[in-house]
């Protein structure tokens, strides 16, 4: 099937099997390999990018749902390379270890403080308790989040 | 004994080098990497844990479109070398060993055993293979269970061997056992089983594999602990000399013991690349992760304690059984390292031990982040249990049999000395910092109303690396090795046979390397994963700090040396009277005599010397582990048991560690709580569980339950102030001590909490629904 999606500000247009996932087309067809694929079935949030707003679980949702939309991916906050706040913040923060699980936290994340920005420590937790880290236990993720928070309130 | 020096960068939270390129999406992990003409693969597994495979009929699959080909057992088997694992064949001792080719041929040993790999132009068309893979099996009793295996009329596994057991009976006894068994005023008996668990790395396992019929070479893309042993074990299986084999390696999403070698299936792709002649990838998927990458830990105790009345511990005999599942792996080299550490930081003065290693219709046993954990879990369990009936505080039980640290040191009755061991302070940090008799009151107070709280400690020790033996001649963990050379735009370069995969090597090694060479940090460049161009190493096993830390102090201040012999020829000056300070060479304290080290580099490859000058700025170097030592600590957690749900909330988790000197403390800290979660995640979530018929029960993070950012409280971390050995490096492992210690810690607190109950625990696996039960029947009881 033939569609056009915004990804990262840019329109990309492709044809795709109507089976292949969002994950799957942004890897593959794309080459934007920053959003990593994990369990494929909806539960560790590797995966997860920003569409029309929403973060999402790319492995979940077919390229083809995604038609129309705007998906914004971790390479789409790094567009330079150069980090954004809170890749800084959790630069900072020494918030990853492997790095696997990191772009579907920064993702999540990102979309959570966007709309609760003064958010605290527990809400945060829950925010991101649908995200699967297995190097950290998770502390250090959560102090990245507080500090980029926390900076955004101070300007 | 030696001072630690202040120095910049070694001690302090440097930011990681790793971090910008994750951070942004632009890591390079295995399912990231695409070769021109690559193809894809996918397997067909065996859906019965035990069965005869009497015909594979690939016609269908061959003949989709989009298919390249399909590979049976039998056409692996007859290009491949049967064998075993490259680990286990390394590090297993003598006696027969099974015989298994890569694929299975005659029959299959676990439900998820690869039987036929699909090879086509894309990952759907080989699952859509797959599909039509028709495997004609005839099914065998299950060997699910290790008292069935240890049955002789089981089914055995591999015929060459007979029957079930793969590690024969052993006892050995330290001490005198019978007599300190008769002195003691009481034996106390108990059997404690530890649950099959696994690592579950974000990523699973993965390879490219490509081979170059022209060279004859093999290029294999690996995510590894070790490039070295993957290299080894291709070269075995594929029968191909160990130097046309170069495997490479780059981001790598965790592992935790998974990815050391070559699994069977990556050297399917290996052998499916060289039969097509074409690159081929294969990324596992979570449900081959759960059910067919490995698991660990399924071990059993029959302990019996001998026990004087006001409390000393004086011996343990125990018999292990330790369930190494289908393909063996690990779980034969487990065993001895129990034995070893059994008696960790106290004064027992007589172990017996026997062990008993089977194979069951069960995925492999693999490595997992402290293998040998079950050590600590059985003795700290014991402890706490011996204390309920003796009317002990575990705090007492505790301080009252710790070894003391005494010069020369107290030896183990197995034989190590505990030199430096600061296990003893690590208890009484705890006691410092959290206040038991408060709680003590609170817990009363809190019983009356109906709620139930508990406290529990533990004490580890960890060799890592170990402490030097009187006799030994090598370390406790052999050599490390390292190549650094002063390139020519002035970066001191280090290679290392270390894979990291989360462990921050390329900063830690760095700010090392950067301190004793005399360069800002941002002049280090720490090279890893090419078996062509970083010496032998593996990471694993907690070396890296002590053993590639020293590799890197001592050859940055070998290289220093020879980069100051060198620059004595430019500043006339004698390579004594020349230091380097912030990457400038120049005669001690004269800042005006300075030439970049950058220049010296490139004076070095301009070819203008003669051959009486020395212009090559490489070195080897190797490092022993010095006089090593142990890491160790003691945690405590505080807990509220819900009666009526079985819940358990951590209120509190304080951790008091001695890793030696720290290189960089977010760093240790992140392993510290990355362990102490993957230890609270096996007690309350995590469990390996496979029917009766040997079906995988839990292939889904639906039924795998794994913790989250809601499950994991805040760690508390306390550092203590290390007893330096070594003249120079003191800097200890600390990858897998919160994973040895945190399941003893847990569920201390847990039966601590459920006193009132008349609860004992004897297992690891405490979901819910498992302290509801042992409620209930402590109640019928």
């Amino acid at each position: 099937m033939d569609i056009t999606v915004s990804v990262n500000g840019a329109a990309r247009a492709a044809s795709v099997e109507a089976r292949k996932t969002l994950a799957d087309f942004l890897r593959e067809d794309l080459d934007l390999t920053g959003t990593h694929v994990g369990c494929e079935h909806g539960v560790c949030g590797a995966c997860t990018v920003i569409v029309d707003g929403r973060a999402v679980r790319s492995c979940l949702m077919l390229a083809v749902q995604a038609a129309g939309s705007e998906v914004t991916t971790i390479e789409g906050l790094a567009p330079d390379g150069a980090l954004g706040p809170l890749q800084q913040a959790m630069r900072d923060s020494h918030s990853f270890q492997c790095g696997f699980c990191t772009p579907g936290f920064v993702m999540q994340a990102s979309a959570f403080l966007r709309a609760h920005p003064d958010a605290g420590e527990q809400e945060i937790r829950e925010a991101l308790s649908g995200n699967i880290c297995r190097c950290t236990g998770y502390q250090s993720i959560i102090d990245g989040v507080l500090l980029a928070a926390r900076r955004s309130r101070e300007g | 004994m030696a001072q630690i020096a202040a120095q910049r960068y070694t001690g302090a939270s440097v930011k990681r080098s790793e971090d910008p390129r994750i951070l942004a999406g632009r890591g390079r992990y295995i399912d990231d990497l695409k070769l021109p003409g690559m193809l894809h693969a996918a397997f067909v597994r065996s859906p019965l844990a035990h069965a005869r495979v009497l015909a594979v009929d690939a016609a269908a699959a061959r003949a989709l479109p989009g298919v390249v080909a399909v590979l049976t057992g039998a056409d692996l088997e007859a290009v491949t070398i049967p064998g075993q694992d490259p680990l286990f064949a390394m590090m297993a001792g003598p006696g027969p060993k099974p015989e298994y080719t890569l694929l299975a041929t005659d029959k299959v040993r676990f439900a998820g055993d690869p039987v036929a790999v699909v090879v086509a132009e894309s990952r759907y068309l080989a699952e859509d293979g797959c599909e039509l893979v028709e495997v004609d099996y005839e099914g065998l009793p299950p060997v699910v269970s290790a008292a069935f295996a240890l049955d002789p009329a089981s089914p055995p596994l591999f015929a060459n061997l007979g029957d079930n057991i793969i590690g024969p009976h052993k006892r050995s006894e330290f001490g005198d056992v019978a007599g300190v068994f008769a002195a003691a005023d009481r034996v106390a008996e108990f059997r404690i089983d530890v649950h099959r668990h696994q690592n579950v790395p974000m990523e699973g396992r993965g390879c490219v594999a490509s081979y170059d019929a022209g060279s004859g070479t093999l290029t294999v893309h690996a995510a590894t602990q070790s490039v070295h042993v993957t290299r080894m074990g291709a070269a075995m299986r594929l029968g191909i000399d160990a130097d046309k084999v170069r495997v490479v390696a780059g981001d790598i999403g965790g592992s935790f013991g998974l990815k050391i070698g070559a699994s069977r299936e990556e050297l399917a792709v290996a052998a499916a690349s060289r039969a097509l002649g074409r690159p081929v990838k294969w990324v596992e998927d979570r449900s081959e992760n759960l059910a067919a990458s490995g698991q660990a830990r399924e071990e059993s105790f029959e302990v019996r304690a001998a026990v004087s009345a006001d409390g000393d511990l004086l011996g343990l005999d125990v018999a292990m059984v330790i369930d190494t599942g289908a393909y063996p792996v690990m779980g034969t080299m487990v065993p001895g390292i129990i034995e070893m550490m059994l008696p960790g930081p106290y004064k027992l003065a007589a172990l017996g031990f026997e062990s008993t290693a089977v194979t069951t219709n069960k995925a492999s046993y693999i490595a997992y982040r402290g293998p040998w954990a079950s050590e600590t879990f059985v003795r700290e369990r014991v402890l706490d249990l011996l204390a309920k009936d003796l009317g002990l505080d575990p705090l007492e039980i505790r301080l009252r049999n710790i070894a003391p640290r005494t010069d020369p040191p107290f030896t183990m009755i197995t034989g190590r000395p505990l030199a430096g061991v600061t296990a003893k302070e690590s208890l009484e940090r705890i006691a410092e910092v959290v206040d038991i008799p408060a709680f003590r009151r609170r817990q009363a107070e809190e019983r009356a109303r109906g709620r139930y709280l508990g406290i529990g400690l533990a004490t580890f020790i960890e060799a890592a690396p170990g402490p030097r033996s009187p006799e030994g001649r090598s370390g406790p963990m052999g050599m490390e090795f390292m190549r650094l050379a002063l390139a020519g735009d002035g970066v001191v370069t280090l290679f290392t046979g270390q894979m990291p995969h989360g462990q921050s090597h390329q900063t830690t090694l760095a700010q090392i390397a950067a301190d004793e060479f005399g360069v800002p940090f941002e002049q280090v460049r720490v090279v890893v994963g090419d078996s062509d161009v970083v010496p032998f190493g593996l990471t694993g096993g907690s070396r890296s700090a002590t053993m590639t830390g020293g590799a890197a102090l001592h050859g940055a201040r070998q290289l220093k040396g020879k980069v100051l012999d060198f620059a004595a020829h430019l500043i006339e000056a004698s390579a004594q009277d020349l230091e380097i300070v912030d990457g400038q060479v120049q005669v001690r304290g004269d800042p005006d005599s300075a030439i970049p080290v950058a220049e010296v580099a490139r004076q070095a490859a301009s070819g203008e010397f003669g051959a009486d000058v020395d212009t090559n700025l490489e070195v080897e170097a190797s490092f022993d582990g010095g006089e090593g030592g142990w890491s160790g600590g003691s945690h405590c957690a505080i807990v509220e048991v819900d009666a009526e749900t079985g819940l358990v909330r951590i209120e509190r988790y304080v951790a008091a560690e001695d890793c030696g000197a720290l290189i960089n403390p977010a760093v240790v800290e992140g392993q510290i709580r990355g362990g102490i979660a993957q230890g609270i995640g096996a007690v309350l979530l995590e469990r390996s569980a496979y029917d009766q018929d040997g079906n995988y029960q839990s292939a889904t993070f639906m039924d795998y339950l794994l913790p989250t950012a809601c499950d994991i409280p805040r760690i508390e971390i306390e550092h203590l102030q290390t007893v330096p050995l070594d003249a120079d490096v003191n800097f200890r492992g600390v990858g897998e001590g919160g994973m040895i210690i945190a399941p003893p810690t847990l569920v201390n607190a847990i039966e601590d909490a459920l006193t009132p109950f008349g609860v004992r625990i004897y297992e690891q696996h405490l979901p819910p629904a498992r302290i509801l039960e042992l409620i209930d029947t402590a109640d019928a009881g």
